[in-house]
């Protein structure tokens, strides 16, 4: 399998780039990672004229981390994720999710923008930053804008960024102390595969064995985006934990997805495994509100 | 059209023409004779392509080749640079039976190297799990995994002896 031909460039700066992608506009396509890019330019779904390279751009490499938020630029590799013990601290959902893609191959090339860029609904680190409410970046010439993960996937393959703006940077805000997260992905194989279906969760106490302030449940592979399951965070809310509780969040779950059958999965099977997996999350999210206490 | 770059491979530097549209995979196998490079499906599902960049295990049929000026390569025939002495994976691998056709051993072996860099001592689970995008069509995976666990215990006691 051959690459169709492109002219290639490659921009040592953000303003560089942003000023690249407005004079190119749809003809051109970024490049972090490449792991999703090349694949679809080798099978000929996509052929852009202008290939983008991000790869010189230090600035989109970056980690920050303070005490009240964790800023992760674009171009941070998937392994870097999985390495860093402070994301693991902080973030232990991303983290999961982030071990959970591709293969170690895919994640030493892989980028945290281009998993959520390429607007996959199956893809493992949306749910994973969903839960924790995170915003993207989104730059172009004349300025940035953030905007929530909530409204930025608009359907398969499909985002909210403009052909002159580039994804620089994802923001979350550190959980409060008596919150907890959980992320479980479901597929045929353990590695280099599909999801079938995949969920995170996330809950806030309002103390040690306090109720439940907050919580946020986003599901993938069961739309044409990832879906946040409202009436199962409307349950939980006010609630004191308990398995009943989560057995009752996961019922509801399953009435917020809208799965299709496929070749993996029949649509029954994977709201089925809705319920299952939002209860799952569910433990392991309260389970660390816990600890993190 | 071409472009003119330099890629340093195996500690040695190459001048190469290439096109933008190639990949790391083609200019190492045809443009610099490094043929221990494989391609196996050419889409990062395989890893019979594994290549190091900069100390990392990466899939050179999905890297450009324009994009890896000023990284260091390296692939197997980096591994036993004097072409004369294995490296401690390879020997192992011979040991152990862990080659059949051997196509996907290349790759097994940088995998597994990157690996051992960062891990001496790896479980038999994280030995899985670091091979889990390496494929052997002959299902060899037993032997391999046990291939890679001798050779960690290996170079931990080379390097503990080179340190004592």
């Amino acid at each position: 399998m051959l690459l169709p031909k492109f002219d290639f460039h490659e921009p040592a700066t953000i303003a560089e780039a942003c000023q690249m992608m407005a004079e190119f506009g749809s003809e051109a396509r970024l490049i972090a990672g490449g792991t999703d890019l090349m694949v679809n330019m080798k099978h000929k779904v996509i052929s852009p004229n202008h290939v983008v390279s991000l790869s010189r751009i230090d600035d989109l490499k970056k980690l920050d981390l303070s005490d009240s938020t964790v800023k992760i630029g674009a171009c941070f590799t998937v392994a870097e994720i999985t390495e860093s013990e402070e994301i693991g601290k902080k973030l232990s959902a991303l983290r999961t999710g982030a071990r959970a893609l591709g293969s170690p191959l895919v994640r030493n090339r892989a980028t945290i923008g281009g998993n959520l860029g390429t607007a996959r609904p199956a893809a493992d680190l949306p749910p994973s930053l969903m839960v924790y409410d995170a915003k993207v970046v989104l730059t172009k010439s004349s300025g940035e804008r953030e905007v929530s993960l909530d409204s930025f996937f608009k359907g398969p393959g499909v985002t909210e960024i403009q052909p002159d703006e580039i994804l620089t940077e994802i923001r979350v805000d550190v959980p409060p102390p008596h919150a907890g997260a959980g992320y479980i992905n479901l597929g045929i194989r353990q590695a280099q595969d599909c999801n079938l279906v995949n969920v995170a969760s996330y809950i806030a106490l309002d103390g040690p064995d306090g109720t439940i302030q907050s919580a946020r449940v986003v599901m993938g592979c069961v739309g044409p985006t990832h879906l946040r399951a409202s009436s199962a965070e409307k349950l939980l809310i006010g609630e004191k934990p308990s398995d009943e509780l989560f057995e009752k969040a996961g019922e509801a779950a399953m009435g917020d997805c809208t799965p299709i059958d496929d070749f993996r999965g029949s649509a029954q099977y994977k709201k089925a495994m809705v319920g299952v997996l939002t209860k799952r999350t569910l433990g392991i999210a309260l389970k660390e509100a816990k600890d993190r206490g | 059209m071409k472009q003119i770059i330099e890629l340093n491979v195996n500690g040695e530097s190459y001048t190469v023409a290439v096109n933008p549209w190639q990949t790391l995979n083609e200019v190492l196998r045809e443009e610099i004779n490094l043929t221990g490079v494989k391609l196996g499906c050419g889409s990062g599902d395989c890893g019979a392509c594994t290549v190091m960049v900069d100390g990392r295990a990466v899939s050179s049929c999905l890297s450009l080749a324009v994009e890896m000026v000023g990284k260091e390569i390296m692939t197997v025939e980096g591994m036993a640079p004097s072409g004369e002495e294995l490296h401690p994976i390879q020997e192992s691998f011979v040991k152990k039976g862990a080659i059949q056709c051997g196509f996907c051993t290349p790759g097994m072996e940088l995998t597994a190297l990157n690996l051992l860099n960062n891990n001496p001592s790896p479980t038999y689970n994280e030995i899985r799990e670091a091979l889990a995008g390496n494929l052997c069509r002959c299902t060899g995976y037993k032997k391999i995994i046990e291939a890679v666990g001798a050779a960690g215990q290996k170079m931990k006691e080379a390097s503990e002896r080179k340190t004592s």
